[in-house]
Protein backbone atom coordinates (compact mmCIF):
# COMPACT_ATOMS: atom_id res chain seq x y z
CA UNK A 1 0.00 0.00 0.00
CA UNK A 2 1.57 3.26 -1.08
CA UNK A 3 1.29 6.44 0.94
CA UNK A 4 -1.49 8.83 -0.03
CA UNK A 5 -0.52 11.36 -2.65
CA UNK A 6 -2.74 14.00 -1.14
CA UNK A 7 -4.20 14.43 2.30
CA UNK A 8 -6.85 17.04 2.94
CA UNK A 9 -7.46 17.99 6.52
CA UNK A 10 -9.11 20.92 8.26
CA UNK A 11 -7.03 24.09 8.34
CA UNK A 12 -5.29 24.99 11.53
CA UNK A 13 -6.06 28.54 12.72
CA UNK A 14 -7.84 29.13 9.44
CA UNK A 15 -4.65 28.90 7.40
CA UNK A 16 -3.63 26.24 4.89
CA UNK A 17 -0.42 24.32 5.62
CA UNK A 18 2.02 27.03 4.57
CA UNK A 19 5.02 25.02 3.46
CA UNK A 20 2.90 22.85 1.22
CA UNK A 21 1.22 25.98 -0.07
CA UNK A 22 4.46 27.76 -1.03
CA UNK A 23 5.83 24.63 -2.61
CA UNK A 24 2.71 24.19 -4.66
CA UNK A 25 2.79 27.88 -5.61
CA UNK A 26 6.42 27.61 -6.71
CA UNK A 27 5.74 24.51 -8.79
CA UNK A 28 3.12 26.45 -10.72
CA UNK A 29 5.33 29.36 -11.69
CA UNK A 30 4.91 28.42 -15.35
CA UNK A 31 1.23 29.21 -14.93
CA UNK A 32 2.08 32.72 -13.79
CA UNK A 33 4.41 33.21 -16.74
CA UNK A 34 1.96 31.75 -19.24
CA UNK A 35 -0.96 33.72 -17.84
CA UNK A 36 0.92 36.99 -18.01
CA UNK A 37 1.99 36.27 -21.56
CA UNK A 38 -1.53 35.36 -22.69
CA UNK A 39 -2.99 38.39 -20.97
CA UNK A 40 -0.48 40.76 -22.54
CA UNK A 41 -1.08 39.16 -25.92
CA UNK A 42 -4.81 39.51 -25.36
CA UNK A 43 -4.40 43.22 -24.66
CA UNK A 44 -2.13 43.47 -27.72
CA UNK A 45 0.87 44.59 -25.74
CA UNK A 46 3.01 42.18 -27.68
CA UNK A 47 2.63 44.34 -30.76
CA UNK A 48 4.53 47.55 -31.54
CA UNK A 49 1.45 49.75 -31.32
CA UNK A 50 0.34 48.09 -28.13
CA UNK A 51 3.67 48.92 -26.54
CA UNK A 52 3.47 52.40 -27.97
CA UNK A 53 0.11 52.91 -26.30
CA UNK A 54 1.56 51.73 -23.04
CA UNK A 55 4.09 54.52 -23.20
CA UNK A 56 1.88 57.11 -24.87
CA UNK A 57 -0.76 56.95 -22.17
CA UNK A 58 1.37 58.05 -19.20
CA UNK A 59 3.39 60.30 -21.50
CA UNK A 60 0.33 62.25 -22.55
CA UNK A 61 -0.83 62.38 -18.95
CA UNK A 62 2.49 63.80 -17.88
CA UNK A 63 2.26 66.38 -20.68
CA UNK A 64 -1.18 67.43 -19.45
CA UNK A 65 -0.06 67.67 -15.83
CA UNK A 66 3.09 69.53 -16.85
CA UNK A 67 0.94 72.10 -18.63
CA UNK A 68 -1.16 72.38 -15.51
CA UNK A 69 1.87 72.89 -13.29
CA UNK A 70 3.40 75.48 -15.58
CA UNK A 71 0.17 77.42 -15.92
CA UNK A 72 -0.88 77.29 -12.27
CA UNK A 73 2.49 77.15 -10.60
CA UNK A 74 4.29 79.22 -13.16
CA UNK A 75 7.40 77.09 -12.98
CA UNK A 76 8.68 74.57 -15.45
CA UNK A 77 12.06 73.17 -16.20
CA UNK A 78 13.65 69.90 -17.20
CA UNK A 79 13.92 68.58 -13.65
CA UNK A 80 10.26 69.25 -13.03
CA UNK A 81 9.22 67.42 -16.14
CA UNK A 82 11.58 64.54 -15.47
CA UNK A 83 10.21 64.16 -11.95
CA UNK A 84 6.63 64.22 -13.16
CA UNK A 85 7.19 61.59 -15.86
CA UNK A 86 9.25 59.21 -13.76
CA UNK A 87 6.82 59.43 -10.84
CA UNK A 88 3.82 58.83 -13.08
CA UNK A 89 5.47 55.78 -14.59
CA UNK A 90 6.10 54.20 -11.19
CA UNK A 91 2.66 55.22 -10.00
CA UNK A 92 1.22 53.34 -12.97
CA UNK A 93 2.96 50.18 -11.81
CA UNK A 94 1.03 50.34 -8.55
CA UNK A 95 -2.25 51.42 -10.09
CA UNK A 96 -2.08 48.79 -12.86
CA UNK A 97 -1.42 46.16 -10.25
CA UNK A 98 -4.44 47.37 -8.28
CA UNK A 99 -6.81 47.51 -11.23
CA UNK A 100 -5.56 44.20 -12.61
CA UNK A 101 -5.61 42.52 -9.23
CA UNK A 102 -9.07 43.58 -8.16
CA UNK A 103 -10.94 41.14 -10.39
CA UNK A 104 -8.23 38.51 -10.61
CA UNK A 105 -9.93 36.12 -8.19
CA UNK A 106 -13.54 36.70 -9.22
CA UNK A 107 -12.66 36.39 -12.91
CA UNK A 108 -11.01 33.02 -12.29
CA UNK A 109 -14.31 31.67 -10.98
CA UNK A 110 -14.66 28.68 -13.28
CA UNK A 111 -11.11 27.57 -12.65
CA UNK A 112 -11.49 28.03 -8.90
CA UNK A 113 -14.68 25.98 -8.83
CA UNK A 114 -13.09 23.14 -10.78
CA UNK A 115 -9.43 22.90 -9.89
CA UNK A 116 -7.42 22.83 -6.71
CA UNK A 117 -4.49 25.23 -6.93
CA UNK A 118 -3.03 27.97 -4.77
CA UNK A 119 -5.38 30.84 -5.54
CA UNK A 120 -2.67 33.37 -4.83
CA UNK A 121 -1.36 32.67 -8.32
CA UNK A 122 -4.09 34.94 -9.63
CA UNK A 123 -3.19 38.27 -7.95
CA UNK A 124 0.51 37.45 -8.36
CA UNK A 125 -0.06 37.19 -12.10
CA UNK A 126 -1.78 40.58 -12.04
CA UNK A 127 1.31 42.16 -10.51
CA UNK A 128 3.61 40.40 -12.95
CA UNK A 129 1.52 41.79 -15.81
CA UNK A 130 1.73 45.29 -14.32
CA UNK A 131 5.50 44.88 -14.07
CA UNK A 132 5.80 43.82 -17.71
CA UNK A 133 3.87 46.93 -18.63
CA UNK A 134 6.23 49.02 -16.51
CA UNK A 135 9.50 47.87 -18.13
CA UNK A 136 9.11 49.67 -21.49
CA UNK A 137 8.15 52.91 -19.74
CA UNK A 138 11.38 52.70 -17.79
CA UNK A 139 13.37 52.51 -21.01
CA UNK A 140 11.46 55.46 -22.41
CA UNK A 141 12.21 57.46 -19.30
CA UNK A 142 15.91 56.82 -19.76
CA UNK A 143 15.65 58.34 -23.24
CA UNK A 144 13.64 61.28 -21.94
CA UNK A 145 16.05 62.05 -19.13
CA UNK A 146 18.97 61.96 -21.57
CA UNK A 147 17.13 64.34 -23.87
CA UNK A 148 16.36 66.64 -20.94
CA UNK A 149 20.03 66.66 -20.00
CA UNK A 150 19.47 65.45 -16.44
CA UNK A 151 22.60 64.44 -14.52
CA UNK A 152 23.70 60.79 -14.53
CA UNK A 153 25.39 59.12 -11.57
CA UNK A 154 25.94 55.88 -9.71
CA UNK A 155 23.34 56.98 -7.19
CA UNK A 156 20.75 56.17 -9.82
CA UNK A 157 21.29 52.50 -8.99
CA UNK A 158 19.32 53.17 -5.80
CA UNK A 159 16.28 53.05 -8.02
CA UNK A 160 16.61 49.25 -8.26
CA UNK A 161 15.80 48.56 -4.60
CA UNK A 162 13.10 51.21 -4.87
CA UNK A 163 11.49 49.34 -7.77
CA UNK A 164 11.67 46.16 -5.70
CA UNK A 165 9.94 47.87 -2.79
CA UNK A 166 7.31 49.25 -5.16
CA UNK A 167 6.77 45.74 -6.56
CA UNK A 168 6.33 44.25 -3.11
CA UNK A 169 3.86 46.97 -2.27
CA UNK A 170 2.01 46.42 -5.58
CA UNK A 171 1.79 42.71 -4.89
CA UNK A 172 0.47 43.36 -1.40
CA UNK A 173 -2.30 45.66 -2.58
CA UNK A 174 -3.21 43.32 -5.46
CA UNK A 175 -3.59 40.39 -3.06
CA UNK A 176 -5.55 42.50 -0.58
CA UNK A 177 -7.95 44.02 -3.07
CA UNK A 178 -8.58 40.73 -4.88
CA UNK A 179 -9.79 39.25 -1.58
CA UNK A 180 -11.97 42.25 -0.78
CA UNK A 181 -13.56 42.00 -4.21
CA UNK A 182 -14.85 38.49 -3.43
CA UNK A 183 -16.90 39.97 -0.59
CA UNK A 184 -17.79 43.28 -2.18
CA UNK A 185 -18.02 42.95 -5.93
CA UNK A 186 -18.45 46.67 -6.50
CA UNK A 187 -15.07 47.57 -5.04
CA UNK A 188 -13.71 47.92 -8.59
CA UNK A 189 -15.98 50.90 -9.16
CA UNK A 190 -14.50 52.67 -6.13
CA UNK A 191 -11.01 52.05 -7.39
CA UNK A 192 -10.73 55.09 -9.72
CA UNK A 193 -11.48 57.39 -6.78
CA UNK A 194 -8.92 55.67 -4.63
CA UNK A 195 -6.29 55.83 -7.36
CA UNK A 196 -7.05 59.51 -8.07
CA UNK A 197 -6.76 60.38 -4.40
CA UNK A 198 -3.47 58.53 -4.10
CA UNK A 199 -2.18 60.31 -7.18
CA UNK A 200 -2.82 63.75 -5.70
CA UNK A 201 -1.61 62.87 -2.22
CA UNK A 202 1.65 61.48 -3.53
CA UNK A 203 4.65 63.55 -4.56
CA UNK A 204 4.01 63.34 -8.30
CA UNK A 205 2.65 66.74 -9.30
CA UNK A 206 4.97 68.28 -6.69
CA UNK A 207 8.27 67.28 -5.20
CA UNK A 208 8.38 65.74 -1.76
CA UNK A 209 10.86 68.38 -0.61
CA UNK A 210 8.40 71.15 -1.51
CA UNK A 211 5.99 70.00 1.17
CA UNK A 212 5.54 71.99 4.40
CA UNK A 213 6.96 70.14 7.44
CA UNK A 214 3.50 70.16 9.01
CA UNK A 215 1.99 68.32 6.07
CA UNK A 216 4.95 66.01 5.80
CA UNK A 217 4.02 64.32 9.04
CA UNK A 218 0.74 63.17 7.57
CA UNK A 219 2.49 61.74 4.57
CA UNK A 220 3.81 58.93 6.73
CA UNK A 221 0.29 57.58 6.36
CA UNK A 222 0.53 57.60 2.59
CA UNK A 223 2.30 54.35 1.69
CA UNK A 224 3.38 55.70 -1.67
CA UNK A 225 4.98 58.87 -0.34
CA UNK A 226 8.31 57.43 0.75
CA UNK A 227 8.50 55.11 -2.23
CA UNK A 228 7.98 57.93 -4.71
CA UNK A 229 10.24 60.32 -2.82
CA UNK A 230 13.13 57.82 -2.93
CA UNK A 231 12.32 57.01 -6.54
CA UNK A 232 12.49 60.61 -7.71
CA UNK A 233 15.67 61.33 -5.76
CA UNK A 234 17.49 58.34 -7.21
CA UNK A 235 16.33 58.17 -10.79
CA UNK A 236 15.64 61.85 -11.56
CA UNK A 237 18.08 63.72 -9.36
CA UNK A 238 20.73 60.95 -9.31
CA UNK A 239 21.03 61.34 -5.54
CA UNK A 240 21.03 58.71 -2.83
CA UNK A 241 17.63 58.55 -1.12
CA UNK A 242 17.37 59.01 2.64
CA UNK A 243 17.72 55.82 4.60
CA UNK A 244 14.72 56.78 6.74
CA UNK A 245 12.58 57.09 3.61
CA UNK A 246 13.70 53.70 2.36
CA UNK A 247 12.92 52.17 5.74
CA UNK A 248 9.45 53.68 5.90
CA UNK A 249 8.82 52.58 2.32
CA UNK A 250 9.95 49.01 3.07
CA UNK A 251 7.89 48.90 6.26
CA UNK A 252 4.79 49.89 4.31
CA UNK A 253 5.48 47.47 1.48
CA UNK A 254 6.18 44.44 3.66
CA UNK A 255 3.40 45.38 6.07
CA UNK A 256 0.82 45.53 3.30
CA UNK A 257 2.11 42.31 1.75
CA UNK A 258 2.00 40.52 5.08
CA UNK A 259 -1.50 41.71 5.96
CA UNK A 260 -2.74 41.06 2.44
CA UNK A 261 -1.28 37.56 2.38
CA UNK A 262 -2.72 36.68 5.77
CA UNK A 263 -6.12 38.04 4.79
CA UNK A 264 -6.02 36.16 1.49
CA UNK A 265 -4.90 32.83 2.93
CA UNK A 266 -7.36 32.91 5.79
CA UNK A 267 -10.21 33.57 3.35
CA UNK A 268 -9.06 31.43 0.47
CA UNK A 269 -10.99 28.40 1.69
CA UNK A 270 -14.23 30.31 1.23
CA UNK A 271 -13.58 31.45 -2.33
CA UNK A 272 -15.08 28.34 -3.91
CA UNK A 273 -18.36 28.79 -2.06
CA UNK A 274 -18.49 32.58 -2.35
CA UNK A 275 -18.06 32.86 -6.08
CA UNK B 1 -2.85 20.76 -3.80
CA UNK B 2 -3.54 18.03 -6.26
CA UNK B 3 -1.21 17.61 -9.10
CA UNK B 4 -2.11 15.84 -12.26
CA UNK B 5 1.48 15.19 -13.18
CA UNK B 6 2.17 13.44 -9.93
CA UNK B 7 0.61 10.14 -10.93
CA UNK B 8 2.79 7.89 -8.88
CA UNK B 9 2.65 4.36 -10.11
CA UNK B 10 0.60 1.57 -11.48
CA UNK B 11 -2.54 0.88 -9.50
CA UNK B 12 -4.16 -2.48 -9.06
CA UNK B 13 -7.82 -3.26 -8.77
CA UNK B 14 -8.86 -3.14 -5.16
CA UNK B 15 -6.15 -0.68 -4.18
CA UNK B 16 -7.56 2.26 -2.32
CA UNK B 17 -8.02 5.33 -4.52
CA UNK B 18 -9.87 7.71 -2.23
CA UNK B 19 -10.52 7.41 1.46
CA UNK B 20 -12.99 9.80 3.04
CA UNK B 21 -12.99 9.62 6.82
CA UNK B 22 -15.59 11.24 9.11
CA UNK B 23 -15.89 14.10 6.70
CA UNK B 24 -17.83 17.14 7.78
CA UNK B 25 -18.14 20.34 5.81
CA UNK B 26 -19.68 23.56 6.98
CA UNK B 27 -19.30 26.82 5.18
CA UNK B 28 -20.61 30.34 5.16
CA UNK B 29 -21.89 31.72 1.95
CA UNK B 30 -23.29 35.06 0.89
CA UNK B 31 -27.05 35.27 0.43
CA UNK B 32 -26.64 37.80 -2.36
CA UNK B 33 -25.33 36.32 -5.54
CA UNK B 34 -23.28 39.42 -6.09
CA UNK B 35 -22.63 41.02 -2.71
CA UNK B 36 -21.75 44.68 -2.93
CA UNK B 37 -20.48 47.27 -0.53
CA UNK B 38 -23.28 49.58 -1.61
CA UNK B 39 -25.98 47.08 -0.70
CA UNK B 40 -24.22 46.36 2.59
CA UNK B 41 -24.01 50.03 3.54
CA UNK B 42 -27.62 50.64 2.57
CA UNK B 43 -28.85 47.79 4.74
CA UNK B 44 -26.77 48.91 7.74
CA UNK B 45 -28.79 48.88 10.92
CA UNK B 46 -31.56 46.87 9.33
CA UNK B 47 -30.29 43.72 10.90
CA UNK B 48 -30.78 41.75 7.71
CA UNK B 49 -28.60 38.70 7.42
CA UNK B 50 -25.92 38.81 4.77
CA UNK B 51 -24.64 35.28 5.06
CA UNK B 52 -25.96 31.80 5.52
CA UNK B 53 -24.22 28.89 7.17
CA UNK B 54 -24.53 25.69 5.22
CA UNK B 55 -23.92 22.27 6.71
CA UNK B 56 -23.11 20.52 3.47
CA UNK B 57 -21.63 17.23 4.71
CA UNK B 58 -22.00 15.46 8.01
CA UNK B 59 -19.84 12.53 9.08
CA UNK B 60 -19.39 10.94 5.68
CA UNK B 61 -17.22 7.83 5.40
CA UNK B 62 -16.50 6.55 1.95
CA UNK B 63 -13.75 4.49 0.38
CA UNK B 64 -13.30 4.24 -3.34
CA UNK B 65 -11.00 1.61 -4.81
CA UNK B 66 -9.32 1.35 -8.18
CA UNK B 67 -11.46 -0.46 -10.67
CA UNK B 68 -14.57 0.98 -9.10
CA UNK B 69 -17.05 3.18 -10.94
CA UNK B 70 -18.95 4.93 -8.21
CA UNK B 71 -22.20 6.73 -8.96
CA UNK B 72 -23.27 9.38 -6.47
CA UNK B 73 -26.97 10.14 -6.25
CA UNK B 74 -29.18 12.32 -4.11
CA UNK B 75 -31.67 15.14 -4.30
CA UNK B 76 -30.61 18.72 -4.96
CA UNK B 77 -28.64 20.04 -2.02
CA UNK B 78 -27.76 16.59 -0.75
CA UNK B 79 -24.07 17.48 -0.70
CA UNK B 80 -22.96 15.63 -3.82
CA UNK B 81 -21.05 18.53 -5.33
CA UNK B 82 -19.58 19.48 -1.97
CA UNK B 83 -18.29 15.94 -1.55
CA UNK B 84 -16.71 16.03 -5.03
CA UNK B 85 -15.07 19.37 -4.28
CA UNK B 86 -13.60 18.21 -1.00
CA UNK B 87 -12.21 15.07 -2.67
CA UNK B 88 -10.70 17.25 -5.39
CA UNK B 89 -9.12 19.48 -2.75
CA UNK B 90 -11.04 22.55 -3.84
CA UNK B 91 -12.69 23.04 -0.45
CA UNK B 92 -10.79 21.81 2.61
CA UNK B 93 -12.92 19.85 5.08
CA UNK B 94 -14.19 21.34 8.32
CA UNK B 95 -13.61 18.08 10.14
CA UNK B 96 -12.36 14.68 9.10
CA UNK B 97 -9.73 13.63 6.66
CA UNK B 98 -9.47 12.78 3.00
CA UNK B 99 -6.69 10.70 1.50
CA UNK B 100 -6.21 10.56 -2.23
CA UNK B 101 -3.95 7.91 -3.75
CA UNK B 102 -3.45 9.13 -7.29
CA UNK B 103 -3.79 11.98 -9.72
CA UNK B 104 -7.24 13.53 -9.94
CA UNK B 105 -8.93 15.12 -12.89
CA UNK B 106 -12.20 16.89 -12.28
CA UNK B 107 -15.08 18.03 -14.35
CA UNK B 108 -17.12 20.13 -11.98
CA UNK B 109 -19.13 23.15 -12.97
CA UNK B 110 -17.71 23.10 -16.49
CA UNK B 111 -14.16 23.67 -15.51
CA UNK B 112 -12.46 25.30 -18.45
CA UNK B 113 -12.91 28.87 -19.46
CA UNK B 114 -10.58 30.56 -17.12
CA UNK B 115 -10.65 33.79 -19.06
CA UNK B 116 -13.45 34.22 -21.64
CA UNK B 117 -11.45 36.80 -23.57
CA UNK B 118 -8.75 34.24 -24.34
CA UNK B 119 -8.93 31.50 -26.92
CA UNK B 120 -9.97 27.95 -26.11
CA UNK B 121 -6.38 26.91 -26.66
CA UNK B 122 -4.98 29.40 -24.13
CA UNK B 123 -7.64 28.39 -21.64
CA UNK B 124 -6.83 24.70 -21.96
CA UNK B 125 -3.16 25.47 -21.34
CA UNK B 126 -3.87 27.71 -18.38
CA UNK B 127 -6.30 25.24 -16.85
CA UNK B 128 -3.76 22.44 -17.24
CA UNK B 129 -0.93 24.46 -15.74
CA UNK B 130 -3.14 25.45 -12.82
CA UNK B 131 -3.95 21.79 -12.27
CA UNK B 132 -0.24 21.12 -11.95
CA UNK B 133 0.53 19.68 -15.38
CA UNK B 134 3.64 20.68 -17.24
CA UNK B 135 3.61 22.44 -20.60
CA UNK B 136 4.93 19.32 -22.30
CA UNK B 137 2.21 17.15 -20.80
CA UNK B 138 -0.51 19.50 -21.99
CA UNK B 139 1.07 19.70 -25.41
CA UNK B 140 1.09 15.93 -25.71
CA UNK B 141 -2.62 15.79 -24.95
CA UNK B 142 -3.67 18.90 -26.78
CA UNK B 143 -4.36 17.48 -30.23
CA UNK B 144 -6.44 14.74 -28.73
CA UNK B 145 -8.42 17.26 -26.68
CA UNK B 146 -9.02 19.48 -29.69
CA UNK B 147 -10.08 16.55 -31.81
CA UNK B 148 -12.39 15.03 -29.23
CA UNK B 149 -14.11 18.36 -28.60
CA UNK B 150 -14.84 18.70 -32.35
CA UNK B 151 -14.37 22.43 -32.06
CA UNK B 152 -12.30 22.73 -35.21
CA UNK B 153 -10.99 26.22 -35.85
CA UNK B 154 -13.05 27.57 -32.98
CA UNK B 155 -10.36 26.34 -30.59
CA UNK B 156 -8.43 29.51 -31.43
CA UNK B 157 -11.41 31.82 -31.08
CA UNK B 158 -12.05 33.67 -27.79
CA UNK B 159 -14.14 31.55 -25.44
CA UNK B 160 -16.73 34.27 -25.03
CA UNK B 161 -17.84 33.44 -28.57
CA UNK B 162 -18.56 29.81 -27.61
CA UNK B 163 -22.05 28.42 -27.19
CA UNK B 164 -22.80 26.58 -23.97
CA UNK B 165 -22.55 23.30 -25.85
CA UNK B 166 -19.07 24.20 -27.10
CA UNK B 167 -18.03 25.08 -23.56
CA UNK B 168 -19.30 21.77 -22.32
CA UNK B 169 -17.59 19.81 -25.07
CA UNK B 170 -14.23 21.40 -24.44
CA UNK B 171 -14.54 20.95 -20.68
CA UNK B 172 -15.40 17.30 -21.03
CA UNK B 173 -12.60 16.71 -23.51
CA UNK B 174 -10.02 18.23 -21.18
CA UNK B 175 -11.13 16.22 -18.17
CA UNK B 176 -11.45 12.92 -20.00
CA UNK B 177 -8.35 13.09 -22.17
CA UNK B 178 -5.62 13.71 -19.60
CA UNK B 179 -5.60 10.07 -18.40
CA UNK B 180 -6.00 10.66 -14.68
CA UNK B 181 -5.92 7.90 -12.07
CA UNK B 182 -9.12 9.23 -10.59
CA UNK B 183 -11.74 11.02 -12.66
CA UNK B 184 -14.52 12.95 -11.00
CA UNK B 185 -17.41 14.06 -13.20
CA UNK B 186 -20.23 16.12 -11.77
CA UNK B 187 -23.43 16.10 -13.80
CA UNK B 188 -21.67 16.79 -17.01
CA UNK B 189 -22.51 13.67 -18.97
CA UNK B 190 -25.70 15.09 -20.31
CA UNK B 191 -24.20 18.16 -21.91
CA UNK B 192 -23.95 18.87 -25.57
CA UNK B 193 -26.14 17.53 -28.33
CA UNK B 194 -27.25 13.93 -28.73
CA UNK B 195 -24.18 13.08 -30.73
CA UNK B 196 -21.73 14.40 -28.18
CA UNK B 197 -23.73 12.96 -25.31
CA UNK B 198 -23.35 9.54 -26.88
CA UNK B 199 -19.68 10.18 -27.51
CA UNK B 200 -18.93 11.28 -23.97
CA UNK B 201 -20.94 8.37 -22.60
CA UNK B 202 -18.81 6.00 -24.65
CA UNK B 203 -15.66 7.76 -23.54
CA UNK B 204 -16.60 7.22 -19.91
CA UNK B 205 -17.22 3.55 -20.63
CA UNK B 206 -13.85 3.38 -22.30
CA UNK B 207 -12.19 5.00 -19.29
CA UNK B 208 -13.52 2.28 -17.00
CA UNK B 209 -10.46 0.23 -16.40
CA UNK B 210 -8.88 -1.72 -13.62
CA UNK B 211 -6.29 0.86 -12.77
CA UNK B 212 -8.63 3.80 -12.66
CA UNK B 213 -11.37 5.01 -10.35
CA UNK B 214 -14.34 6.96 -11.63
CA UNK B 215 -16.76 8.95 -9.55
CA UNK B 216 -19.85 10.15 -11.36
CA UNK B 217 -22.50 12.46 -9.99
CA UNK B 218 -25.68 12.25 -11.98
CA UNK B 219 -29.44 12.37 -11.92
CA UNK B 220 -29.60 10.11 -14.95
CA UNK B 221 -30.42 6.84 -13.23
CA UNK B 222 -30.40 4.76 -16.39
CA UNK B 223 -26.87 5.89 -17.16
CA UNK B 224 -25.69 5.11 -13.65
CA UNK B 225 -27.29 1.66 -13.74
CA UNK B 226 -25.42 0.96 -16.91
CA UNK B 227 -22.00 2.37 -16.13
CA UNK B 228 -21.47 2.03 -12.39
CA UNK B 229 -20.54 -0.99 -10.35
CA UNK B 230 -21.22 0.84 -7.10
CA UNK B 231 -23.59 3.60 -6.03
CA UNK B 232 -23.61 5.90 -3.01
CA UNK B 233 -26.73 7.79 -1.98
CA UNK B 234 -26.38 11.05 -0.13
CA UNK B 235 -29.18 12.82 1.65
CA UNK B 236 -28.86 16.11 3.53
CA UNK B 237 -25.13 15.72 3.85
CA UNK B 238 -25.20 12.16 5.14
CA UNK B 239 -24.42 8.94 3.40
CA UNK B 240 -27.69 6.98 3.38
CA UNK B 241 -26.59 3.81 1.68
CA UNK B 242 -23.97 2.41 -0.57
CA UNK B 243 -23.67 -0.74 -2.61
CA UNK B 244 -25.12 -2.52 -5.59
CA UNK B 245 -26.32 0.06 -8.14
CA UNK B 246 -29.73 -1.50 -8.76
CA UNK B 247 -30.54 -1.91 -5.09
CA UNK B 248 -29.44 1.58 -4.06
CA UNK B 249 -31.09 3.26 -7.01
CA UNK B 250 -34.33 1.34 -6.43
CA UNK B 251 -34.33 2.39 -2.79
CA UNK B 252 -33.66 5.98 -3.80
CA UNK B 253 -36.49 5.97 -6.29
CA UNK B 254 -38.86 4.46 -3.74
CA UNK B 255 -37.80 7.20 -1.37
CA UNK B 256 -38.69 9.79 -3.96
CA UNK B 257 -42.13 8.13 -4.29
CA UNK B 258 -41.59 8.04 -7.96
CA UNK B 259 -41.24 4.38 -8.58
CA UNK B 260 -39.58 3.43 -11.76
CA UNK B 261 -41.18 6.15 -13.79
CA UNK B 262 -39.66 6.71 -17.15
CA UNK B 263 -39.05 10.38 -16.43
CA UNK B 264 -36.43 9.72 -13.79
CA UNK B 265 -34.78 6.98 -15.76
CA UNK B 266 -34.37 9.18 -18.72
CA UNK B 267 -31.02 10.68 -19.38
CA UNK B 268 -32.07 14.28 -18.92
Amino acid sequence: MSAPLQVYEPFRAGLPPLRKYWRSLWSRRTFIAEYSRSELREQHFDSLFGQLWLILNPLMLSAVYFLLIVIIGGSGGALRYGHLTASLFLFYLVSNSLSGGVKSVTAGQRLILNTAFPRMMLPISATVIAFFKFIPTLLVFMIIRTALGLPFGWEMLWSIPVILIALIFSLGVAILISTINVYFRDIASFLPYLIRTLLYLSPILYEASALKPKLRFFEHFNPLFSILESWSLSIVHAQAPQVSSLLVASAWAFGVLLIGTYFFLSREREFAVRL
Amino acid sequence: MSSLSASNSHHKTGDLAVSVQNLGLTYTTAIDRRPTLKARVKSLGRGTKQTRVVQALDDVNLDVSYGQVLGVIGTNGAGKSSLMRTIAGIIPPTIGRIEVFGSVSTLLALGVGFNPAMSGRANVYLGGLAAGMSRAEIESHFDEIAEFSELGDAIDAPMRTYSSGMYARLAFSVAATVQPDILIVDEALSTGDAHFKEKSFNKIKELRSEDRALILVSHAMATLREICNDVAWLHKGKLVSRGNPDQVIDAYQDFLHLGKSSVIDEDL
